[in-house]
């Protein structure tokens, strides 16, 4: 079980609000933080993970919670 | 083209569009926004490989006489002005006019709206009070110039894209997986992979090539969003009788969203969904309202121009096509870039 530092929730949120805005947050965190993010659009969830590993970050998890609901945790390296 | 015609193929048209459009995550403003953005090409490369596959499908069936290729003439600001207010229009409304369309189907009340001022925005463009404006920038500023669409030059220009892209992007991914001992494609959960997955880039880019080939094939002409909507609302307000007017393309309409609905449902996707601040939904109205009006001012959405035109090398459905992109990416800086926070 991981300590999560911070939730971000982007339920709701159109294109690409969810990308953009968690891209700003892991700028702010620090090393060995964990950030949540919450999204429940397809396409978010499934770029958010891809630009976190591509910005360098660890994808701990991404599990779908429920009709389309999905919940992304992310390691800052 | 006969009432029940348009309604049987129509629909079943749309319907495979939407899905693939679903299942693709399929959207231009996705596509150009990520690569300044996120740097991320995976759509944009769907969309190439669409337009290859199209300048093919399109050159075969204009050789066999099958369809009549009719690119648009070449009207420099209204493909300038429309494109970019266009291009504009999209990352407000967050979706293309595609993009919005099947995003109606996945219950996105957002891309509702946006729907809503797309066909607003196209009727005041066509014959409301900026239809002077429209008519200012279509031929006031003007020479025409007579477009020519050769089926050679498209199907070789097709050709030559899908060989490269394939020694680019394919080949260079076929290796990867043979070197780590991958299968080419898993094959043992295919129903799974078509139905309930997101589809790669490629297969994406392949299906609506196709489709939207069958969709020409099957009226004789590009299929076209914006004028799907304004088909609808006419319908709606029975300007004409529903029976006796063919709304072929308010059909491809009704087909994308059931089909991106259908998609989305059994993908676990489906769910309505409303912005959480009305200043989005407001922004979304607005988006769509410039869309509409750089639809009918360009001659077309980013279907009809970039799928539809620029496969037949239409000179303005490739400024146009520019032109959005160019709008798109002005846009996405000043909402997303412009604040470092």
């Amino acid at each position: 079980m991981v300590d999560i530092t911070d939730t971000l929730d982007c339920t709701g949120e159109v294109c690409p609000y969810p990308d953009v805005k968690s891209k700003r947050k892991v700028k702010k965190m620090n090393p060995g933080e964990v950030l949540e993010v919450l999204v429940d659009y397809p396409l978010s969830a499934e770029r958010i993970p891809e630009t976190m590993e591509s910005l360098g970050h660890e994808v701990l998890s991404v599990d779908k919670t429920g009709t389309s609901a999905w919940k992304i945790l992310i390691q800052i390296k | 083209m006969e009432f029940w015609y348009a309604l049987v193929v129509g629909l079943i048209i749309g319907a495979i569009f939407g899905f693939i459009l679903q299942r693709g995550r399929f959207c231009m403003n996705s596509a150009f926004r990520d690569i300044i953005l996120l740097k991320e090409y995976k759509l944009a490369k769907a969309v190439l490989v669409s337009l290859a596959v199209l300048m093919v499908g399109f050159a075969i069936f204009a050789f066999g006489d099958v369809i009549e290729l009719a690119p648009k003439a070449f009207k420099p600001w209204a493909a300038i002005v429309g494109g970019l207010v266009f291009g504009i229009g999209m990352v407000l409304a967050a979706g293309c006019a595609s993009g919005t369309t099947y995003r109606v189907g996945e219950g996105m009340v957002g891309s509702l709206v946006a729907g809503i001022g797309l066909t607003f925005g196209a009727v005041i463009t066509a014959g409301g009070f900026l239809s002077g404006a429209k008519a200012y920038l279509q031929d006031e500023l003007v020479g025409d110039v007579t477009p020519s669409g050769s089926p050679i030059i498209m199907l070789i220009v097709g050709i030559v894209g899908l060989a490269l892209m394939f020694f680019f992007w394919g080949w260079p991914a076929i290796k990867r997986k043979r070197d780590a001992n991958e299968p080419l494609i898993k094959t043992d959960n295919l129903v799974e992979q078509t139905f309930k997955k997101a589809y790669p880039w490629w297969v994406t880019g392949i299906l609506i090539g196709i489709i939207l080939t069958a969709g020409y094939v099957a009226s004789n002409g590009v299929v076209g969003i914006t004028g799907g909507w304004m088909n609808i609302r006419g319908w709606f307000m029975s300007y004409e009788d529903p029976a006796s007017s063919v709304m072929w393309s308010g059909f491809i309409i009704f087909g994308i969203i059931i089909g991106a609905f259908v998609s989305a449902y059994i993908g676990g996707e489906f769910k309505l969904r409303v912005p959480k601040d009305g200043l989005t939904l407001l922004k979304q109205l607005l988006g769509g309202i410039l869309m509409g009006f750089g639809a009918v001012t360009a001659m077309g959405c980013n279907v009809t121009n970039i799928l539809g035109g620029v496969p037949q090398l239409s000179i303005h459905s490739i400024v146009t096509g520019v032109f959005i992109v160019l709008g798109c990416w002005v846009a996405a800086y000043v909402l997303f870039m412009w604040r470092k926070d």
